[in-house]
């Protein structure tokens, strides 16, 4: 595996390959903030889910500007696998779920959360903030992917929590999860190939857990709104 | 007369006689996507011309006000054409010193024209005209903002609000321009455009009687010359709009010297961004459904949020 070290060193050959390159990703946070941003004001499920696998495939696009740029080979194989299962398989299993189980496609928005993207700016005008004394990690390459990472993060948590739909809280998982898969390759070019599987896995895992219990859940009680689950008390 | 000056009014006339194409260049496209061959390109000519030669009516129950309104409304959207470079951006001819304004004023030429011509529908007294300026003005108050921070976001990395000289530099930039901000910029930006031009989601610029008609139902009173001036001044804002955003975000191609060849290229640069622009603008009101008016200021908060992701982007 070459080194982050190595490949900072390939990468000073070529400056105007390397500003591109850190353009590309600034571009592709934006643009992957700007489909989070869609998927919270989004009124129909099908259109989340459809933002969220455009999203994933950004993250699988500026995977390969990363892996193009620094030359560490095995962010190819993420931004594959990211692609082939985030931006592809996942949101047809979503969309199958929600046409299988009949689910109504309107999104409902939580009553106690207004203004959610006014909220959600702030998040971003937080990251940015928060992350402004780090600033010796916009370098080649990385650009703006730092603040740009912990946004995604902290608006796919905010999708969970203002949206009460089981689908909805899968589609900001998987934003907050995007974010966290772009901080790191931009970052540190990458966990280890084998965390990153393994995170991967785990998603495509837990989407099928909630998909089975969503089925068990639906043909027991026939509702899959988790607000009725505030009423059980112990 | 010195020479800029010439050169700004023969790029406002230019504007001015070319903008009943663009909305006829829309509604061309428009139909065309709904399979009718529609009206031809210059049928906007031909109602221009037909209004300006009709008579006046005008009802018993209004005021002097009621008759400044549509001179005012030309006037101010005139104005603010000035402010926009159309085929030239030379910051000698707009920057320090210089008689004409700046971003700021073109914001509050575009509210002036907004407001008077609120003014005169509440004038005339009709129901229509009440609940057209109503709504109006609550669109108003949400896409000025957006607008607002759309132009000063960008102004902020450039550090002036001076419209020609801000489009001298965004074209000195070259392929640099292509950042988040300015992506975050120009989607906040399209949103905006939509909604000051009056056209579906927001507003539909077709109909003439329906009760959820904003710009409309405030012209109903106007006939004759003065409803000509309104309809100019419409058509002249929407290629206005375009122009600012061409500038703020894909300002090639626009003169930077002196000179004919160089205007010509400016001209024909402008009507390429603004053909792409209006096709945008005819595809979106041929796919999109008009939304209720209250689900309208969720639409334009979006375009706010984006346009203060934009600045915070640009800012830290």
């Amino acid at each position: 595996m070459i080194t982050p070290m190595l490949a900072q060193a390939s990468l000073l050959a070529d400056p105007s390959a390397l500003a591109a390159a850190t353009r590309a990703v600034n571009l592709l946070g934006a643009l992957m903030l700007v489909s989070a941003f869609f998927i919270l004001a989004a009124k129909r499920l099908d259109h989340a889910i459809y933002a969220s696998a455009a999203q994933s495939v950004l993250l699988a696009l500026a995977g390969a500007v990363l892996a193009d740029a620094t030359g560490v080979r095995h962010l190819w194989v993420i931004a594959a696998i990211t692609f082939v299962l985030k931006g592809l398989i996942l949101p047809r299993l979503l969309m199958f779920i929600v046409a299988r189980l009949r689910i109504d496609p309107a999104i409902e928005p939580t009553p106690l959360v207004r203004a959610p993207l006014f909220l959600a700016t702030a998040m971003v005008l937080l990251a940015f903030h928060v992350t402004e004394p780090l600033s010796g990690l916009k370098q080649a390459v990385t650009g703006d992917a730092l603040p740009y990472g912990i946004s995604l993060t902290l608006v796919g948590i905010f999708i969970m929590i203002a949206r009460k739909k089981a689908i909805t809280q899968m589609v900001g998982l998987y934003t907050s999860e995007n974010g966290i898969f772009f901080t790191g390759m931009a970052v540190s070019h990458g966990m280890p190939l084998f965390v990153e599987i393994g995170v991967v896995l785990d998603v495509a895992l837990g989407m099928l857990v909630m998909a089975i219990l969503l089925f068990r859940v639906r043909s027991t009680i026939d509702v899959v709104d988790i607000d009725d689950l505030h009423h059980l008390r112990g | 007369m010195s020479l800029p000056f010439l050169d700004k009014l023969a790029e406002i006339s230019f504007l001015v006689a070319l903008s009943p194409l663009v909305t006829g260049w829309i509604k061309k496209l428009k139909a065309r996507l709904q399979c009718r061959r529609g009206p031809g390109l210059l049928q906007p000519y031909r109602d221009l011309s037909k209004l300006f030669r009709k008579g006046r009516v005008i009802s018993r129950d209004t005021t002097f006000v009621f008759r400044a309104v549509p001179p005012l409304v030309l006037g101010a959207t005139v104005a603010a054409t000035a402010l926009v470079p159309v085929l030239a951006a030379r910051p000698g001819s707009g920057g320090e010193g210089s008689i004409l304004g700046d971003a700021i004023l073109l914001l509050g030429l575009l509210a002036l024209a907004r407001f008077v011509l609120a003014l005169g529908a509440l004038d005339a007294g009709g129901a229509f005209g009440g609940m057209g300026a109503a709504r109006e003005m609550t669109v108003g108050a949400l896409a000025e903002p957006a607008m607002g921070l759309v132009i000063f976001g960008v102004a902020l990395g450039h550090g002036t609000t001076d419209l020609a000289g801000l489009t001298a530099e965004r074209t000195s930039l070259g392929a640099g321009i292509a950042t988040a901000g300015t992506l975050l910029g120009l989607l906040a930006a399209l949103v905006v455009l939509v909604a000051e031009t009056g056209r579906i989601p927001f507003d539909n610029p077709d109909t003439h009687l329906e009760l959820t008609m904003m710009h409309e139902g405030m012209i109903l009173e106007h006939s004759g010359p003065g409803l000509g001036c309104i309809v100019l001044a419409t058509h002249l804002k929407q290629a206005l709009l375009m122009a600012l955003v061409a500038d703020l975000f894909f300002p090639f191609g626009i003169a930077r010297e002196p000179g004919g060849v160089a205007l010509l290229l400016g001209a024909a640069a402008f009507a390429a961004k603004a053909i792409a622009l209006a096709a945008l603008l005819a595809l979106v009101e041929s796919t999109a459904a008009k939304v209720r008016f209250f689900h309208i200021p969720s639409l334009l908060f979006a375009s706010v949020a984006l346009g203060l992701l934009s600045l915070i982007v640009r800012a830290l």
